[in-house]
């Protein structure tokens, strides 16, 4: 197809503002399926994403369109995670797009991700078309939107189109703006064929399916390729689109987007925003490139140790479909064997043990989730810590520096007081405040990753009873006054319970942990004393008195082959507990701590 | 290893396995009868008289339950006839469970006629609402009253069955139920914790959170208990039982102890009958159907009604000797064990033994080895090792 007559584009939008519903309305009025093909939700293909309104894996879909001006248009609708977790994965398919529909719920008004994926979206270049969907709603109030949209994006609002996915109304027109108002793409110039690697999936017939859109030249079956950031060479053996499924083709041509196989063992080879190129000839790599690093970490233990390798076996398939994930082994003493698990944010991590859980039917425990703290040592070196276990003594440590985030949290007017409470509890520093209209306010705010790691989000909701909403951005690193803090049963430290805290939280974790254990560690036969601390200092303690007797009460001429049986499984127990100095204590107890406590 | 000796056996368990009404607490086989039930129960046991009598010589009896003493005189009369036939009476010690709603003064005298000589009656409170808690279906007044009634029969050897830790009970309740159970000044005491077992009542209120387990009350009502038997001259002879001593305490088990209970901890044997009754003959252990219903088809059939047999090997077996001998005060004098189980205790577990006592759970004399006061609340721990 002439360049002229493709356009790319995407769908940014809030969680439920209607993404998906546009999106296959889309489909259906361009005829890229019959109504009856309507499966509720086309695009989201995982049980995952429809449950939670999200979408993990971006899908490209192909569309042929007769503008009102007679031509035929193709129009490519690049899906993306829309998650900042997938912030990368996200620029990459954005880069992918010369135009983004931003959608805006008339009944919610902007919403804090609606905020974090323009920002997206104009780091890109891309032309905005704002859409001011649900309209047919009762309580819609397009006019508030409009303002929204010029007072906290800085978009005209005469630009928007107002439209109902759901009820068909304004869809025309936005396909009408798809061809009018987004550029059609450019050839780079570059000497030869050049496409950009935005996403891949793995099929067990084709191997890798690399999701792919020309930017220079065309690609087909047969060529010789090369991917230039991997750095290996391939022969193309198929080239196709979407609609939604996919369908093969004889070329790819400038400017389109679709999918190419080429023999492609493991994901690992295609990385996402690498350039596909001439092998004989190949042009210069497509901007914007970044190896992906994971930002979170934490363990992952099977329940029964004996599911171990299959659980590792069902992290590589998970991994197949997943590249972002990382895993390695390690051992606990506390879990016994598992693995170091590397996620790109807090939404990646929970999608993976979730998946893990559903999809692979696995009994899992998860430790407590780091981020990647900057270690800057006396003697000069740097170096990055994703574990508590890895982090060296103080006396080696000039000064640590943890990831921090820009923090956009949309609240109604009568939370602000408790919401700042929360951003200061938080360790945040609040930056500054937006009226978005008469009820609702923003509040953007830097604040340290690992403090919204854990129920940051929960809480927002229960402050808000539910009308809260929070997104972030990546905003650099700062010194913090981080420590490790161990949890000791008499003196001899439970790995599994340790972590990187802020000094000044230190202390209540410890004691809220040290609670939890003495409630679960199990009496010994001598005083228990469980403790916080930080380097050699104790900042929580607690005492499990000693078990004061073991003896069953009444003990017949019946019971004695019972009895003995019963002391005989008792024994064996105590033998599978996991010892920390001369205490036993039952894999249960740890699992029940890290369940409530993570 | 002792050679297996054809000499016949010297104690018999007899269970009756009916009830009014089950207790809270209770996970021993019983039921309350129905129909004929009882009766044809009762030819069924006289059948298993018969099928073990060539092996019994009694010197101790024990008739347990369920709740032995509903039984009425016609059918008391019954079974004790047929002992005398089998030539089962005579035991030195013949201990018969009653409940104390259930004893009158004609029963009693009857049982005392064939040679019945103690009874252990199943008190477990005298705390009105304690027993109505505990489902039990006696009141107080029936305690003193039958307790009166057993000794006019001429019963001089009386134990009374007391639980403590119950759920609701306090401190204050059970020294006033231990003072008033000490003023009847029965021989033997036998004092237990309750225990949760599971298929009871009481566990299933637990498991719904209904009441919570006070563990350091329960240990404080032990202590009191312990002390409390020391200041009336009962003397503890096992974790949970306390009897009289003529004179000065003995040394190693007091005079009114029960010897039958006796040689259960010290690994003797027994022939056990009726239904869920165990047995222990020449090193195997039966088991008999813990259902009447069929425990009566198959004597019936003129067949035992054994459900499961378990004989361990010798080592395995002297390990288990060991391990519930230990629950005694006097734990094992040598030469008994060597007796009991042709192993020496000191060759087969010596560290196990060093380290009871290095953790001061243990003494060893030249001629015996034993818990300490501390190591026989541990009892379970300390026997866990020799098994």
């Amino acid at each position: 197809m002439e360049p002229s007559k493709i356009r790319n584009f995407s769908i940014i939008a809030h969680i439920d503002h209607g993404k998906t519903t546009l999106s296959d309305r889309l489909l259906q009025t361009t005829g890229t399926i019959a109504k009856r093909e309507m499966q509720e939700q086309l695009l989201d293909s995982m049980d995952l994403e429809r449950e939670r309104g999200i979408t993990i894996k971006a899908h490209p879909v192909t569309m042929n369109y007769r503008a009102k001006d007679g031509l035929d248009y193709e129009l490519n609708l690049i899906d993306t995670p829309g998650h900042v977790d997938f912030a990368y994965e996200v620029s990459r398919s954005l880069s992918a797009c010369e135009g983004a529909l931003l959608i805006i719920d008339a009944a919610q008004g902007v919403e804090a991700q609606t905020v974090a994926n323009l920002h997206l979206a104009m780091k890109q270049n891309l032309t905005i078309i704002p859409v001011i969907n649900k309209i047919d709603l009762p309580h819609a109030n397009v006019e508030l939107a409009k303002q929204q949209l010029e007072d906290i994006l800085a978009i005209p609002s005469e630009l928007a189109i107002l439209a109902s996915a759901k009820e068909g109304i304004g869809i025309e027109e936005i396909l009408e703006a798809i061809v009018a108002r987004i550029p059609a793409p450019v050839p780079t110039g570059a000497p030869t064929m050049q496409a950009l690697c935005f996403d891949s999936y793995f099929d067990a017939y084709k191997g890798v399916v690399t999701h792919v859109r020309v930017f220079n030249g065309e690609i087909r079956a047969g060529m010789q390729i090369k991917l230039l950031h991997f750095g290996k060479t391939y022969e193309i053996k198929e080239v196709g689109s979407f609609n939604p499924k996919p369908y093969v083709r004889d070329v790819l041509t400038v400017g389109e987007t679709g999918y190419m196989t080429a023999n492609i063992k493991s994901p690992k080879e295609t990385k996402i925003g690498d350039t596909i190129t001439d092998a004989r000839n190949p042009s210069p790599v497509l901007p914007g490139f970044k190896e992906i690093h994971p930002m979170v970490f934490s363990g992952i233990y099977p329940i029964n140790a004996s599911d171990y390798e299959h659980l590792k076996v069902n992290m590589e398939k998970l991994k197949l479909n997943d590249s972002a994930f990382i895993y390695s082994a390690e051992s606990s003493v506390a879990l016994g064997f598992g693995f170091r698990c590397g996620f790109l944010g807090l939404l990646h991590m929970e999608i993976v043990q979730e998946r893990l859980r559903r999809e692979y039917n696995m009994d899992i425990i998860a430790t407590y989730p780091s981020v990647v703290y900057r270690v800057f040592l006396t003697d000069g070196t740097e170096k990055e810590v994703d574990n508590p276990a890895h982090l060296p003594e103080a006396t080696y440590i000039e000064k640590i520096e943890e990831p921090i985030v820009k923090a956009f949290i949309i609240c109604p007017n009568e939370n602000i007081g408790d919401m700042m409470s929360l951003i200061s509890e938080k360790r945040g520093t609040f930056d500054h405040t937006e009226t978005l209209d008469t009820r609702r306010v923003m509040l953007t705010s830097l604040m340290p990753l690992n403090e919204i790691l854990i129920d940051f989000h929960d809480r927002i909701k229960s402050i808000t009873r539910g009308f809260g909403s929070m997104d972030y951005e990546h905003s650099g690193h700062q010194e913090s006054e981080m420590v490790r803090l161990d949890m000791l049963v008499n003196a001899e430290p439970m790995d599994a319970f340790s972590c990187i805290v802020h000094r000044s939280k230190a202390e209540g974790r410890g004691r809220a942990l040290a609670a939890k254990l003495k409630e679960v560690i199990p009496r010994q036969q001598f005083a228990v004393a469980i403790q916080g601390a930080i380097g050699g200092k104790i900042i929580a303690r607690e005492t499990i008195g000693s078990l004061r007797k073991d003896v069953t009460a009444k003990c017949y001429g019946g019971d004695v082959s019972r009895k003995r049986k019963l002391l005989e499984k008792q024994k064996e127990g105590k033998k599978r507990m996991k010892s920390f100095g001369s205490i036993n204590i039952p894999q249960e107890a740890f699992i029940e701590v890290l369940k409530t406590s993570t | 290893m002792v050679a297996i000796s054809n000499e016949p056996l010297r104690s018999l368990y007899v269970h009756v396995p009916f009830c009014a009404h089950k207790c809270e607490y209770c996970a021993f086989y019983s039921a309350p009868p129905s129909g004929d039930i009882v009766n044809r129960y009762i030819a069924a046991l006289v059948r298993e008289f018969e099928l073990v009598a060539h092996d019994l010589k009694p010197r101790t009896i024990f008739f347990g339950g369920g709740t032995p003493s509903m039984l009425n005189m016609r059918q008391w009369e019954l079974i004790l006839t047929e002992l005398d036939r089998f030539n089962l009476l005579g035991a030195a010690e013949w201990t018969v469970e009653c409940n104390p709603a259930t004893v009158s003064a004609d029963k009693a005298k009857l049982l005392r006629d064939f040679g019945v000589n103690r009874i252990s009656m199943g008190v477990q409170s005298l705390d009105e609402r304690l027993l109505e808690r505990l489902g039990r279906i006696h009141s107080r007044a029936q305690v003193f009253k039958s307790y009166d009634i057993l000794r006019a029969a001429g019963f001089d050897n009386v134990n009374i069955d007391l639980m403590f830790a119950i759920p609701t009970q306090t401190m204050e309740i059970w020294r006033a139920t231990l003072a008033e159970a000490a003023s009847l000044d029965s021989e033997h005491l036998s004092c237990y914790e309750v225990i949760y077992e599971e298929d009871t009542p009481l566990y299933a209120q637990l498991k719904a959170g209904e009441f919570d387990v006070d563990e350091d009350l329960a240990c404080a009502m032990y202590d009191e208990l312990t002390a409390f038997a020391g200041e009336r001259n009962y003397q503890q002879y096992e974790v949970a039982n306390f009897a009289k001593h003529k004179g000065t305490a003995a040394s190693d088990i007091p005079d009114r102890a029960c010897r039958h209970n006796v040689n259960y901890w010290r690994g003797g044997s027994y022939h056990g009958v009726g239904p869920s009754a165990t047995g222990y003959v020449r090193g195997v252990r039966t088991k008999n159907w813990a259902n009447t219903q069929i425990y009566c088809e198959q004597l019936e059939k003129g067949v035992r009604a054994i459900e499961s047999r378990e004989e361990l090997p010798p080592r395995r077996r002297a390990g288990e000797t060991a391990a519930f001998g230990l629950r005694m005060n006097s734990g094992w004098p040598y030469a008994d064990f060597r007796e009991a189980t042709g192993f020496d205790l000191r060759t087969e577990w010596p560290r196990e033994m060093d380290s009871l006592i290095a953790r001061g759970w243990a003494q060893e004399t030249q001629n015996q080895f034993k818990l300490s006061e501390r190591g026989l609340r541990f009892a379970d721990s300390a026997a866990e090792m020799f098994l």
